[in-house]
C-alpha cells in the first residue's frame, strides 16, 4: 500500500505541480456499546479506512479526503486537491509557508498490558453491566445511569514529499459513566468519564464497583446541595476543575492559529500573565495518557510544551504553518481526527505544575467561600473570558468544607484569575476528555489543587 | 462533484444487506446507505486560503436475535464480500450482547410524502470557481463595512448527501438533498478593546446564499461590540435571539422532549402531557416537512415517515419525540424522529426543524416592550446546563444592553442564571422575525425575570 501512497505524493509533486505534499492512510476499528439502566441499547462494531490528501500549491492548501485506497480514485483525488488549491492560490496577499522539519522514518507499535481486541466483548459488557448495577444499588433515588464504551485501535500511515515515513498504531479505551438522581422536585445529574492510550488495563486500575459508587454518590449528595450565591467568591478548585480550566481557558488561547486569530496570548509572549505561582504545560509524552502520541499527523515527534513559567508566557503550541509564522519550531500539536478531516491545532495533556501547598493550607484562611471539586462542561472565548461549569462543589466555611452545592458555574477574564491563583498545591492528578474544535480529540488534563482568591460564581440564590 | 452513486445502486445495496443478514441468522434486519460529498472554500486570517473536498460513503447494518440488537458498519462499500462480512459482525455483537425485554421491532412500512425544496441540482452542478467567488464577496462586504474588523475564520461550502434504507419489513426507500452554506466570525479591535468573535452565516437547501448579507453583518455585530461596559447585578427582561435559543433550548428543553428521556425519568415533563409547562405566547411544532427546513426530508434514520408534531400549544405539552423503539415502549406510534451519525450509529431520537411558531411583533416592538434590558446572541456554556433540572449558567459574550427601547452599548462578563423551565413561563413576547439555526426556526422572544449577575 505504501507504493501507492507514494505514488499519490509523486503525481502531486510532479504532475500537478504541488511545493509540498502528503497523504495519511488510516485504518480503524472501533467497538462500542451502550448501557442504560443495565440494558445494553446496543452492541457496534466498525471498520473504517480511507485516505487524507494535503497538498501546498502556490502557498494555499488542498484538501481531500476519501475513503477508499484504490489507486485511481486517490490520484484523482490528488489532482483534484491541486486544482482546488491553484485556484484559491491567485488571490493570496500571505501565501502559507511550513516551518521546516526532520526527516523521520519509524515504525510505532502500540504495546498494550490487555490488548482490547483480545477481550471478547460480552467480558466488556460484563464489567459494564456491574457498574451500572452498582450505580442503580446505591441508593433508592437513583433513577437512571448510563454507560458508553468505546476502543479504537488502528493503523496510521504517514507519507510526505520531504521524505518523512511513519507508520503509527492507534489506541484508545474510553468510558463516560453517568447517573441521575431524583427527589420530589429535584433532579441532579453526575457524570465521570475513563480514558487511557495504554490499554484495557485501565479497567483495573478503575475498578467498576468503584465508578459505579463515585457517580452514584455524587448525584445523590447533590440532592440536598443548595445553589450557590452568585456573585464574587473566593474558591479552591480540585484538580479536576483545575484542569478544564487550564484546558479551556488558557489552553485554547496558546492554540497558535487562535493566538493568531485575535486571542490575547499572541500580543503577551514574554509577558507576565498570571502570577508567579502559575506553570502550565501541553505535553503529548506522557505514556498511556489519553492525550498521548509519538508522531503529529503533520509527522512531528510530540514534545512537553511549557505554555506557562512562573505566570510568564513562554510559548505556544504548533503545527508547522504557524510555526514557520511565529519563527520558532513545531511542537507536533498538529492533529485530526481521523482521515475525513485536516489537521489542525490541538491540545494534548495540559496541566498546571504542582507546588507546595497542601488542601488544608489551601483552605485556610477562607471565611466564605466555595470548594469546586469537579467540573460539567466549560468554555472559552478568544477574548479572555471563560465559564465553567460545577457537578460538584461545597461551601467552605472558615477554612472548612461545609454542605454541599449544585449547579454552580464560575466564570471570569482568563487573565484577572491567572493573577488570582494565591496558593497551589502539592498534589497533581489527570483526567482525560474530549475536545471539540469543529473535530473531536482525545485529550488529558489536571493539575493540583489551587486557590482563587476571586471568581465570579453563578448561582440562581 | 465527483458522480455520485445511483438511487438504484443505493437501494440494492441496503436490501442485499437486509438479505445477507436475514441468511446469517438474524430475525430483523434493517441496513442503512450513505453517500455525502461536501466541497468548501475555507477563510482563514483575513484570505481565502484553503480548499476542502470530502467524499464519505459507508454501509451500517442493525441486526436483532431473540431480542438482541448488534451493529456493524464499514466505509469500505466497492469490495464485494463488504456486505456478507458487515452483516456477519452485527450479527457476531448481537450474540456478544444481552436481550432487551423492551425491543418491539423495526418499524412497519408507511407511505411517505414529498419534501420541498430539499433538492437543487444547482448546488451539485456548482463549480470550486462559484464558491470562490461567494467568498470572496462575503470578505469584500465585512471590508467594505468596516477596515477594522478581522474577519478569523469561515468559508463557504456546498454539500449533497443520498440515503437509501431497507429493512426486513419491507422498506426499501432513497431520498437525497443538497445544502450550501456560508459563514463568517470576525472580531474588531481598536486600541482599548478586542471584541468577542461574532459570527454570522447563511444556510439554504437550495442555491440561495447571500454571502453579501453575512460579510457586512458579522462585521456590524463586531464593530457594535466595541467598547464594552460592566453590568450591576439584576433581575431584568431579556430578548433572546436565535443564537440564543438555539444554545439554550439545545441542552435542555429539547432534551426533555424526547420520549427517551421521559421514560428514563430524566425529564420535568413526565406525567406534565395536557399540562400548561409554558407561557400561553409558547408554541413548538417539531416540522419533519418544513418546506426547504434544513432538516427536512422524506423518512427518519429508520425510514419512519417524518411528519409535523405538535409539542407545545399556547404553553401547553401536547406530544414527545419518538422513534420506534421508544414509541412502542408507550404504545403509540413514532413521529418520525430517529437520526444517526451518517452510516456511524444506531437511530437515536432528536428534533427535525424545532419550530417555535413565530408571534405577532416586530423587532422594534419587541425592543419597546423590553424597555431597560438586555439582547443576548451568543453564550458561553450552555452545554453545562443541567438537562434533567433546566438549570443553567451561562456567559453572554458580548450581550448588548436595551434602553428606552434602543440598543445603546455592548457588555462585558455577563452571566445568566436560572432554570430554562422557569424561563418558558416568563416569555412575554414572541417575534415575528424567524430564520433557522441548526435544527431551530425561531423568531426573537422577549423574556422578563432573567437574573444577571454582573460585576
Amino acid at each position: 500500500m505504501k507504493d501507492v501512497l507514494q505514488k499519490a505524493i509523486d503525481i502531486a509533486v510532479a504532475k500537478s505541480g504541488a511545493n509540498y505534499a502528503e497523504v495519511r492512510a488510516q485504518w480503524l476499528t472501533k467497538t462500542m456499546f451502550t448501557l442504560k439502566e443495565e440494558r445494553v441499547e446496543v452492541a457496534k462494531q466498525g471498520i473504517e479506512s480511507g485516505v487524507a490528501i494535503r497538498v501546498l500549491v502556490n502557498g494555499a492548501w488542498g484538501f481531500a479526503s476519501v475513503g477508499s485506497m484504490d489507486r485511481v480514485i486517490l490520484e484523482a483525488a490528488v489532482s483534484d486537491a491541486c486544482n482546488m488549491a491553484r485556484l484559491v492560490s491567485n488571490r493570496l496577499k500571505n501565501p502559507i509557508k511550513l516551518a521546516s522539519a526532520p526527516n523521520v522514518e519509524d515504525h510505532v507499535l502500540a504495546k498494550p498490558k490487555k490488548n482490547p481486541s483480545d477481550i471478547a466483548m460480552e467480558d466488556k459488557i460484563k464489567t459494564a453491566l456491574v457498574v451500572n448495577k452498582t450505580s442503580l444499588d446505591f441508593d433508592n433515588h437513583v433513577k437512571s445511569c448510563g454507560l458508553d464504551y468505546m476502543d479504537l485501535m488502528g493503523t496510521s500511515f504517514f507519507i510526505n514529499s520531504e521524505g518523512t515515513n511513519i507508520e503509527q498504531d492507534k489506541l484508545y479505551v474510553w468510558a463516560r459513566i453517568t447517573a441521575s438522581a431524583q427527589a420530589n422536585d429535584i433532579f441532579t445529574l453526575s457524570s465521570e468519564e475513563i480514558g487511557s492510550t495504554a490499554g484495557y488495563e485501565l479497567f483495573d486500575d478503575h475498578p467498576a464497583e468503584e465508578l459505579g459508587r463515585k457517580v452514584a454518590k455524587r448525584a445523590i449528595e447533590q440532592i440536598n446541595a443548595k445553589p450557590p450565591k452568585g456573585g464574587k467568591a473566593s474558591v479552591v478548585l480540585g484538580p479536576n476543575v483545575v484542569g478544564v480550566f487550564v484546558h479551556e481557558a488558557v489552553g485554547h488561547l496558546a492554540e497558535a492559529d487562535l493566538a493568531l486569530s485575535g486571542g490575547l496570548l499572541s500580543n503577551n509572549l514574554g509577558k507576565q500573565i498570571g502570577s508567579s505561582l502559575v506553570t502550565l504545560y501541553d505535553d503529548g509524552t506522557l505514556s498511556g495518557s489519553f492525550g498521548a502520541f509519538k508522531y503529529d499527523d503533520e509527522g512531528i515527534a510530540s514534545n512537553k510544551t511549557l505554555l506557562i513559567k512562573d505566570g510568564v508566557v513562554s510559548g505556544l503550541m504548533h503545527n508547522r504553518e504557524t510555526a514557520q509564522k511565529f519563527g520558532t519550531q513545531p511542537t507536533g500539536n498538529a492533529r485530526a481526527e481521523d482521515f475525513r478531516v485536516e489537521p489542525i491545532i490541538r491540545m494534548r495533556c495540559t496541566y498546571m505544575a504542582p507546588q507546595d501547598h497542601t488542601f488544608e493550607e489551601l483552605l485556610e484562611g477562607i471565611k466564605e467561600g466555595y470548594y469546586f471539586k469537579s467540573f460539567r462542561g466549560g468554555q472559552a472565548s478568544l477574548d479572555g473570558t471563560f465559564q465553567v461549569g460545577i457537578q460538584e462543589g461545597y461551601e467552605i466555611k472558615n477554612g472548612e468544607i461545609h454542605s454541599p452545592v449544585r449547579n454552580a458555574s464560575i466564570s471570569g477574564s482568563t487573565l484577572e484569575t491567572l493573577h488570582k491563583v494565591n496558593g497551589v498545591g502539592k498534589d497533581f492528578a489527570l483526567y482525560p476528555g474530549r475536545c471539540g474544535k469543529g473535530q473531536t480529540a482525545f485529550i488529558c488534563d489536571g493539575g493540583p489543587h489551587i486557590r482563587v482568591n476571586e471568581v465570579i460564581v453563578g448561582g440562581s440564590a | 462533484m465527483v458522480a455520485v452513486l445511483e438511487k438504484n445502486f443505493l437501494i440494492s445495496l441496503a436490501e442485499d444487506a437486509v438479505k445477507s443478514a436475514l441468511k446469517l441468522g438474524a430475525s430483523e434486519a434493517e441496513a442503512y446507505v450513505y453517500d455525502g460529498q461536501a466541497t468548501n472554500i475555507g477563510i482563514d486570517l483575513g484570505q481565502i486560503s484553503k480548499t476542502h473536498r470530502i467524499i464519505d460513503r459507508g454501509l451500517g447494518i442493525r441486526v436483532i436475535v431473540n431480542k438482541t440488537v448488534g451493529f456493524a458498519y464499514t466505509n469500505i462499500i466497492s469490495n464485494p464480500q463488504t456486505v456478507e462480512s458487515v452483516a456477519t459482525r452485527a450479527l457476531s455483537a448481537a450474540k456478544a450482547s444481552r436481550p432487551d425485554p423492551d425491543w418491539h421491532g423495526l418499524p412497519p412500512k408507511k407511505p411517505y410524502r414529498a419534501t420541498e425544496d430539499t433538492f437543487d441540482s444547482a448546488i451539485v452542478d456548482l463549480h470550486p470557481e462559484d464558491l470562490v467567488k461567494a467568498a470572496t464577496n462575503m470578505l469584500d462586504a465585512a471590508g467594505e463595512e468596516n477596515p477594522s474588523v478581522f474577519p478569523i475564520e469561515g468559508g463557504v461550502g456546498s454539500g449533497y448527501v443520498a440515503n437509501a434504507i431497507a429493512n426486513s419489513n419491507g422498506i426499501a426507500a432513497f431520498d437525497r438533498g443538497t445544502i450550501a452554506e456560508c459563514s463568517l466570525a470576525a472580531l474588531a479591535k481598536n486600541s482599548t478593546s478586542v471584541t468577542p468573535v461574532c459570527f454570522e452565516f447563511d444556510a439554504s437547501r437550495k442555491y440561495l446564499l447571500n454571502p453579501i448579507w453575512v460579510g457586512s453583518e458579522a462585521a456590524k455585530l463586531a464593530i457594535s461590540a466595541l467598547e464594552p461596559k460592566p453590568v450591576e447585578t439584576q433581575t431584568a427582561k431579556v430578548i433572546l435571539t436565535q443564537f440564543a435559543l438555539q444554545d439554550l433550548f439545545a441542552y435542555t428543553l429539547m432534551t426533555a422532549v424526547k420520549a427517551d428521556s421521559v421514560q428514563r425519568n430524566q425529564s420535568p415533563f413526565k406525567d406534565k402531557l395536557g399540562t400548561q409547562i409554558a407561557s400561553e405566547n409558547l408554541s413548538i411544532y417539531d416540522d419533519g416537512l418544513y418546506p426547504g427546513g434544513l432538516r427536512t426530508a422524506v423518512f427518519d434514520a429508520e425510514g419512519t415517515p417524518q411528519q409535523k408534531t405538535i409539542l407545545i400549544k399556547n404553553g401547553v405539552l401536547q406530544n414527545f419525540l419518538y422513534d420506534t423503539y421508544s414509541a412502542r415502549k408507550d404504545g403509540k406510534e413514532s413521529t418520525g424522529n430517529a437520526v444517526r451519525a451518517e452510516y456511524l450509529s444506531t437511530p437515536s431520537i432528536a428534533p427535525s426543524n424545532f419550530h417555535i411558531l413565530p408571534g405577532s411583533k416586530t423587532p422594534s416592538q419587541l425592543l419597546t416592550e423590553a424597555e431597560d434590558s438586555f439582547i443576548i446572541y451568543y453564550l458561553q456554556g450552555a452545554h453545562s446546563s443541567n438537562p434533567v433540572s433546566g438549570e443553567f449558567s451561562v456567559v453572554a459574550n458580548p450581550c448588548w444592553k436595551i434602553k428606552n427601547g434602543e440598543i445603546t452599548h455592548p457588555c462585558r462578563g455577563v452571566m445568566l442564571a436560572g432554570n430554562i423551565f422557569d424561563l418558558l413561563k416568563n416569555i412575554i413576547a414572541v417575534g415575528v422575525n424567524e430564520r433557522q439555526m441548526g435544527s431551530i426556526i425561531a423568531p426573537w422572544v422577549l423574556v422578563e425575570g432573567m437574573k444577571i449577575i454582573g460585576k
